[in-house]
C-alpha cells in the first residue's frame, strides 16, 4: 500500500466523522425538538401526570437538551442505547444485533441482483442508443422504478405462492423448524450450514428467494439508467474512439473498457444507492414479515417507543456511513488514479 | 417567410436536407413541437404518452367526483366481492303458516334467525340488519339472534320445528331440498338477484375499490406535487445562493445536504412523519425534507459552472448587482434541469407517500389512499388479489408518467444530466 | 525525397451528418492521394471537416454522420466494401490513428503494456505475451521512453510521453500510415518541437507515411513533404510544402498564410486579417464556398463551384482565377458539381 492510498484512505475516514456527527444529530432534533412528546404518546393519556414525570426522570429526560445529546453521542459511540420502552424491555443492543443480520442477509443477494441486472443492461443499452432495444430496456428500467417496491412484493406473493405455491409467503423460515433451529451468526443461511442443518438451510434459502428478488429488481431500475448514461458518456470518450482506431473489436470496448472505467461511477452510485436499498429493506421486511432492522423500527415506531426508535436510526446512519467509507476504499483499489 | 416547397432542382448536396427539416424553420411553436418527433424518435413519444397520461391523471384528480361512482368511504356492496362478480342473493326461509313476511318482521331481539356456518349468509343477514337500523324510527333497534348450523338439513329442521323464526340461504346451497319440508316456504330474498357488480370489486368494509382508487388520486397528486413544491422553494434558492455565494456557508451547507442525500429517504420520512403525527399537511413536510438535498446539488452544481462562464464574468466587471446576475443570468441556465428534477421528483414523492401510509405512517386510515389500500389489502393477499392489484397499479402509473416525463425531457434537453 | 507511389487515393468521398439544423456536407467530394512513406499535412480552419476527413479515412464516422459517396483504395481495393470484420483489421493493422488530446487518449485504468499487447494479441491472437512484449518493449526504447515505463499507468506518463506511446501503438502493427489528428496541439512548444521530430524520424526508420491534421500551419511548413489546404469541407490546394509557401495560389491559402504572426513582421506591417466567418455548412454558399470572403471574387464564383485543376506537376488549386477562361463559364454549363 502506497503513502498516497494511506492518506486518502485516513482522509476518507476523517470526513465521515462529520458525516455521522450531523446525521445523528438530525435524528435527535426530529425526535427530541420537533413538537410531540414522545412520553405521552408512549403512555396515553389516561396515566398520571406523576406517572409520566417518574419515566422521564428514568429516561433522563428531564434534563437539560444538550446534555440529553451527549448522552445520544455516547450511546452511539458505545452501541449501547439502553433497554427498550416496549416488550419487555429488553436490551436495544441485543435485539438490533439479532435483527441487523437478517437485513444484511436480504440486501446482499439483492444489491448483486440489482447490479448485474442494472450494470449489463445499462451498459447494452448504451452500446445501442437509440435503437429499439435501447427504448426498450429504458421503459422497461422506468417501469420498474415506479412500481412501489411493496407492491411489486405482493404481486410475488399471490403469484408464486397464492396461486403457484412454490414459495413461502413470508418470513425467515418454516416455524416448525425454527423451533429446532439453532441460530450461531444469526445469518439463517449461513447457520444452516454450520449445522449441517439441511432441510432448514433449503427452508432458509426459499425463504429468501422472493424478498430479494423484490427488493433487487426494484432497485435495478435506478441502476440501469444511472450506468446507461455513465456508459454513454464513456463511450464517447477519446480512448473508446482510439481504441476503434486500433482495430479493437466493439464487443470488447463496450465490456471491457469503457465497462471497466465506469465501474468508478458506477461504485459511487452504489454506494449512493445502499441507502434507497435500506429505505427499500424497510417495506419489503414489511411485506415479507422479515424480522429484520426495518421492521423492528416500523414496529416500534407503532409502539411509540422513542429509545428504541431513536437507536435504529441511529444504527442506520452509521450503516450508511460505513458502507460510503467501504466504496471509497474499493474505488481507491478499482482506479490507479487513486492507488498512486 | 412565405411557405415554400423544396425544389429538387436546387443542385447542390447541401440541399438534400429532409423536408420536415425544412419545415421546421417556417412553422409555429406547437407546430414544430410536433415535428421535432422525427428528430427526438421515441424519447419524443415518451413525452407525447406521459404528457397525455398526466392530463387524464390530473382531470381525474380534480374531478375525482366525475369518475367515481361511488363514494368511496361508504359501504356500497358485500365485502371482499370479486371484480365483475354480482354480489349473490339469499333467500329467507320461513314455516308456511308465517304468511308473507319480510326481515323487518323477525328481526326483533326475541327473534332467531338461522344460517349455515362459515357460509356468506351471515354477512348478508347483518347487512340487511344493518339496513334496517339505519332506517329504524328513534330508539328501535333491530338485533336478531343468530343461530349457527353445521348442516343445511339441520338448520331447515329445526325451522320446521318452530326453534327458529327464520333460515338465510343462498339459492345453491338450497337447491331443491325445500321439497322435503312442506311446512316451510322461501319467504323473501335478502339481495335482489342481479344487481349489478363491481368493476374492481369492493374491499373488506364493502367500499367500492374503483371509486377508492379514483379519489385516491386526489391525494396522491396533493402530496405530490406540493411537497415538491416546497421541496424547490426551498431546496433551488439554497443551491443558487450556496454555489455563487462560496466560502465556509457553501462549504457547511453542502456538508449538510450531502449528509441527508446520502441518508435512506424512507427511514428519515418515517420518523419525521411519526414525530409530527398523522396529517396531510405533516406528511407533506416530511416528504418535502428528503427532496431539498437533490434541487440543492443540483442547481448549486450548475451555478458553479455557470459563474465561470466568461459572459458572467463580464457582467460583473461591469458592476452589475449580485443579484441581478444571479436571477438574470444563472437562474435561466439552471431551469431546464430543475424541471426535469421536479418531474421525477413529483413521481417519488408520490411512491414515498404511498410507502408511508403502507407502513401506517401519515394519513388517518380512513382517507381514500393507495398505500393504506394496499396495506389493508395485504391481509387478504390470499383471498382478494383486486385489493392489491389496482391501487398498486394506479401508483405505478402515476409515478410512471411523472418519471418518464422527466427522465425522456432530460435526453432531451440535456444528455449529460446524471443524478449524481 | 518524394516518392510517388500512392499508398491511399480518395476519390470524391462525402462526409454528411445529419443535425437538427439540417444536414451538414463536412467533407464535400474530395478527392486526393496519399503516397509511401511521404509526410502529408492538412491544414484549415477548425470547423473545415479535417478531422472528419481524418476519421472518414478509417470509416470511423460516427452517427449521425455517414460517408455518403466516394472510394477510398488502398493497396488497390476499396475499403468502402469492405464488411465489419476486415475493416477491423484494416484500423491498426494497415491505418492507425493519434488523437489530440493525450490526456483521454489511453484507457485510464490500462497499463502501457496491457495497452500495447492487447492491440498486438487483437490482431495477431496467436502471439504469446512474452513475444509481443519483448516486441512493445523494443518499439517503445525506440522512441525514446524508458522500459519501466512500461508497468505505468497514462497518468503517470506527461502529455508527450503519452502522445509517443499513442505512436508506438500504430507502429507495433506495422501500419502504413498513422493519421495524427491534432496530436501535437495540446502539447507545449517545445515538446511539439521534439515528437514532430520523433514523427520524422519515425517516418525515416518505418517508411510509413503520415497524414498530419492541423491547424498549425507552421508545424506542416516544419514538418511535411506536401500539404492540402482545406476550406468549407473542400480541398482547395494541394501541393508540393515549399512552392505553396513560396508562391500560394488560393486566395483562401494566400490568407492563411499572411495571417501566420511572425517575429520578422515589423511595426508597418499589419497581420493580415481575413474578412469574414467560415459559412455555415447546413447552408453553404452557392458556388465556391470560399466566394463571400474572397477578396479577388468575380461573378462566376457565386454560381458554379470551380474544380479542382492540375496548375503544375503535383499542384493542383480550386479556384476559377487558375482555370480556363472564368468569363467564357457563362456559358459553360457543364461544370460537374
Amino acid at each position: 500500500m502506497s503513502s498516497s492510498l494511506r492518506r486518502f484512505l485516513i482522509t476518507r475516514l476523517l470526513l465521515t466523522i462529520p458525516m455521522v456527527l450531523i446525521l445523528v444529530t438530525m435524528i435527535f432534533f426530529v425526535m427530541r425538538v420537533l413538537p410531540g412528546d414522545p412520553i405521552r404518546s408512549q403512555l396515553g393519556p389516561r396515566v398520571s401526570e406523576e406517572q409520566a414525570d417518574a419515566l422521564r426522570e428514568r429516561l433522563g429526560l428531564n434534563r437539560p437538551l444538550y446534555i440529553q445529546y451527549f448522552d445520544f453521542l455516547w450511546d452511539m459511540v458505545t452501541l449501547d442505547f439502553g433497554n427498550a420502552l416496549t416488550q419487555g424491555e429488553r436490551p436495544i443492543k441485543d435485539e438490533l444485533s439479532e435483527r441487523l443480520p437478517a437485513t444484511i442477509e436480504l440486501t446482499i443477494p439483492a444489491i448483486t441482483l440489482t447490479a448485474v441486472v442494472g450494470i449489463l443492461s445499462g451498459a447494452f443499452a448504451a452500446k445501442n442508443r437509440k435503437k429499439p432495444v435501447d427504448y426498450g430496456i429504458r421503459l422497461l428500467s422506468i417501469v420498474v422504478y415506479s412500481i412501489p417496491i411493496f407492491f411489486m412484493g405482493l404481486i410475488f406473493q399471490i403469484v408464486f405462492s397464492v396461486r403457484i405455491p412454490i414459495l413461502p409467503l413470508s418470513g425467515r423460515m418454516d416455524t416448525l423448524l425454527l423451533t429446532k433451529f439453532e441460530s450461531i451468526t444469526n445469518f439463517y443461511v449461513l447457520d444452516a450450514i454450520l449445522n449441517r442443518n439441511w432441510p432448514a438451510f433449503w427452508s432458509a434459502l426459499t425463504h429468501l428467494v422472493m424478498p430479494s428478488i423484490t427488493l433487487g429488481l426494484a432497485l435495478s431500475g435506478v441502476f440501469v439508467r444511472l450506468t446507461r448514461v455513465n456508459m454513454i458518456e464513456m463511450l464517447q470518450s477519446d480512448f473508446i474512439t482510439a481504441g476503434r482506431a486500433r482495430g479493437i473489436p466493439e464487443r470488447r470496448l463496450v465490456y471491457k473498457h469503457a465497462l471497466r472505467n465506469t465501474f468508478i461511477p458506477i461504485l459511487t452510485m452504489l454506494g449512493l444507492q445502499f441507502a434507497i436499498l435500506l429505505a427499500g429493506a424497510v417495506l419489503t421486511e414489511t411485506t415479507f414479515s422479515w424480522p429484520g432492522v426495518g421492521r423492528y423500527l416500523v414496529d416500534r415506531i407503532q409502539l411509540r417507543d422513542y429509545t428504541a426508535v431513536q437507536a435504529t436510526i441511529g444504527v442506520f446512519a452509521l450503516f450508511v456511513a460505513l458502507i460510503s467509507l467501504l466504496m471509497d476504499v474499493l474505488y481507491a483499489f478499482i482506479d490507479p488514479r487513486i492507488r498512486y | 417567410m412565405e411557405k415554400t416547397k423544396l425544389n429538387n432542382d436546387m443542385t447542390s448536396s447541401a440541399e438534400e436536407v429532409p423536408e420536415w427539416l425544412l419545415d421546421l424553420d417556417k412553422v409555429g411553436f406547437v407546430r414544430r413541437l410536433f415535428l421535432a418527433r422525427k428528430w427526438y424518435g421515441g424519447d419524443w413519444w415518451f413525452v407525447a404518452i406521459s404528457a397525455v397520461l398526466l392530463i387524464f391523471i390530473i382531470i381525474v384528480g380534480i374531478f375525482p367526483q366525475w369518475f367515481a361512482p361511488y363514494d368511496p368511504r361508504v359501504e356500497v356492496g358485500p365485502s371482499l366481492l370479486a371484480p365483475g362478480e354480482t354480489p349473490p342473493s339469499f333467500l329467507l326461509i320461513t314455516p308456511l303458516d308465517s304468511g308473507d313476511i319480510r326481515m323487518v318482521d323477525i328481526a326483533d331481539k326475541t327473534n332467531n334467525i338461522g344460517f349455515i356456518v362459515g357460509s356468506a349468509a351471515s354477512q348478508a343477514m347483518r347487512e340487511t340488519v344493518d339496513a334496517l337500523n339505519e332506517s329504524a324510527p328513534e330508539g328501535v333497534r333491530y338485533q336478531p339472534r343468530q343461530k349457527r348450523y353445521e348442516t343445511l338439513d339441520e338448520g331447515l329442521q329445526s325451522l320446521a320445528n318452530g326453534e327458529i323464526d327464520g333460515f338465510i340461504v343462498s339459492p345453491e346451497e338450497l337447491g331443491e331440498s325445500l321439497q322435503n319440508y312442506t311446512s316451510l316456504q322461501v319467504a323473501n330474498t335478502l339481495r335482489e338477484e342481479g344487481e349489478k357488480g363491481f368493476v374492481f370489486g369492493t374491499n373488506q368494509i364493502g367500499q367500492d375499490v374503483l371509486s377508492r382508487i379514483i379519489w385516491g388520486t386526489r391525494i396522491a397528486l396533493i402530496v405530490g406535487l406540493s411537497s415538491a413544491v416546497v421541496s424547490f422553494l426551498i431546496g433551488v434558492p439554497l443551491g443558487l445562493i450556496s454555489g455563487f455565494a462560496g466560502g465556509p456557508f457553501d462549504r457547511v451547507l453542502t456538508l449538510l445536504m450531502d449528509s441527508l442525500y446520502s441518508f435512506p429517504g424512507l427511514i428519515l420520512a418515517i420518523a419525521i412523519a411519526a414525530v409530527l403525527g398523522a396529517g396531510i399537511g405533516n406528511i407533506i413536510v416530511s416528504i418535502a425534507v428528503l427532496y431539498i438535498p437533490t434541487y440543492y446539488r443540483i442547481v448549486r452544481g450548475q451555478t458553479l459552472s455557470v459563474k465561470k462562464e466568461l459572459y458572467v464574468e463580464a457582467a460583473r466587471s461591469l458592476g452589475t448587482s449580485w443579484k441581478d446576475i444571479l436571477i438574470k443570468y444563472i437562474f435561466p441556465n439552471v431551469i431546464p434541469s430543475v424541471v426535469i428534477i421536479f418531474s421525477v421528483n413529483v413521481g417519488d414523492a408520490i411512491l414515498t407517500e404511498a410507502g408511508l401510509s403502507f407502513l401506517g405512517f401519515g394519513l388517518p386510515p380512513d382517507t381514500p389512499d393507495w398505500g393504506i389500500d394496499l396495506a389493508r389489502g395485504q391481509d387478504y393477499v390470499r383471498r382478494a388479489w383486486w385489493l392489491i392489484t389496482y391501487p398498486g397499479l394506479m401508483v405505478t402509473l402515476v409515478t410512471l408518467s411523472f418519471s418518464m416525463l422527466g427522465e425522456s425531457l432530460s435526453e432531451i434537453l440535456n444528455p449529460r444530466l446524471t443524478e449524481r | 525525397m518524394s516518392n510517388t507511389q500512392e499508398l491511399m487515393k480518395i476519390q470524391d468521398l462525402s462526409v454528411e451528418y445529419k443535425t437538427r439544423l439540417g444536414q451538414v456536407s463536412a467533407v464535400d467530394h474530395v478527392s486526393f492521394d496519399i503516397y509511401k512513406g511521404e509526410i502529408l499535412g492538412l491544414v484549415g480552419e477548425s470547423g473545415c471537416g479535417k478531422s472528419t476527413m481524418g476519421k472518414a479515412l478509417m470509416r470511423m464516422i460516427q452517427p449521425p454522420g455517414k460517408i455518403t459517396n466516394g472510394q477510398i483504395i488502398f493497396d488497390g481495393k476499396d475499403i468502402m466494401t469492405y464488411d465489419q470484420n476486415q475493416m477491423r483489421s484494416f484500423r491498426g493493422n494497415k491505418v492507425s490513428m493519434i488523437f489530440q488530446d493525450p490526456m483521454t487518449s489511453l484507457n485510464p485504468v490500462q497499463r502501457v503494456d496491457e495497452h500495447v499487447i492487447e492491440a498486438i494479441q487483437v490482431h495477431e491472437p496467436k502471439t504469446k505475451t512474452d513475444a509481443a512484449l519483448g516486441r512493445a518493449e523494443i518499439l517503445i526504447q525506440k522512441l525514446g521512453i524508458q522500459k519501466r515505463r512500461m508497468n505505468s499507468y497514462p497518468h503517470q506518463l506527461s502529455g508527450g510521453m503519452r502522445q509517443r506511446v499513442m505512436v508506438g501503438l500504430g507502429l507495433v502493427l506495422n501500419a502504413n500510415l498513422i493519421i495524427a489528428d491534432e496530436a501535437t496541439t495540446s502539447l507545449d512548444v517545445i515538446v511539439e518541437a521534439k515528437l514532430a521530430d520523433q514523427l520524422r524520424d519515425v517516418r525515416e526508420e518505418f517508411g510509413v507515411s503520415l497524414l498530419v491534421i492541423t491547424h498549425n500551419i507552421a508545424l506542416v511548413a516544419e514538418l511535411s513533404d506536401r500539404v492540402a489546404v482545406m476550406y468549407a469541407g473542400h480541398i482547395v490546394e494541394i501541393g508540393d510544402v515549399e512552392p505553396i509557401f513560396d508562391d500560394p495560389l488560393h486566395p483562401y491559402t494566400k490568407g492563411l498564410l499572411d495571417s501566420i504572426p511572425t517575429i520578422k513582421l515589423n511595426e508597418k506591417e499589419e497581420l493580415y486579417k481575413m474578412p469574414g466567418e467560415p459559412p455555415n455548412l447546413t447552408h453553404p454558399p452557392s458556388g465556391c464556398r470560399f466566394h463571400p470572403r474572397c477578396p479577388f471574387a468575380m461573378p462566376i464564383c457565386s454560381n458554379q463551384e470551380p474544380t479542382l485543376k492540375e496548375i503544375s506537376p503535383g499542384r493542383l488549386v480550386k479556384c476559377w482565377l487558375f482555370s480556363e477562361h472564368a468569363e467564357k463559364a457563362d456559358t459553360n454549363t457543364e461544370v460537374s458539381s
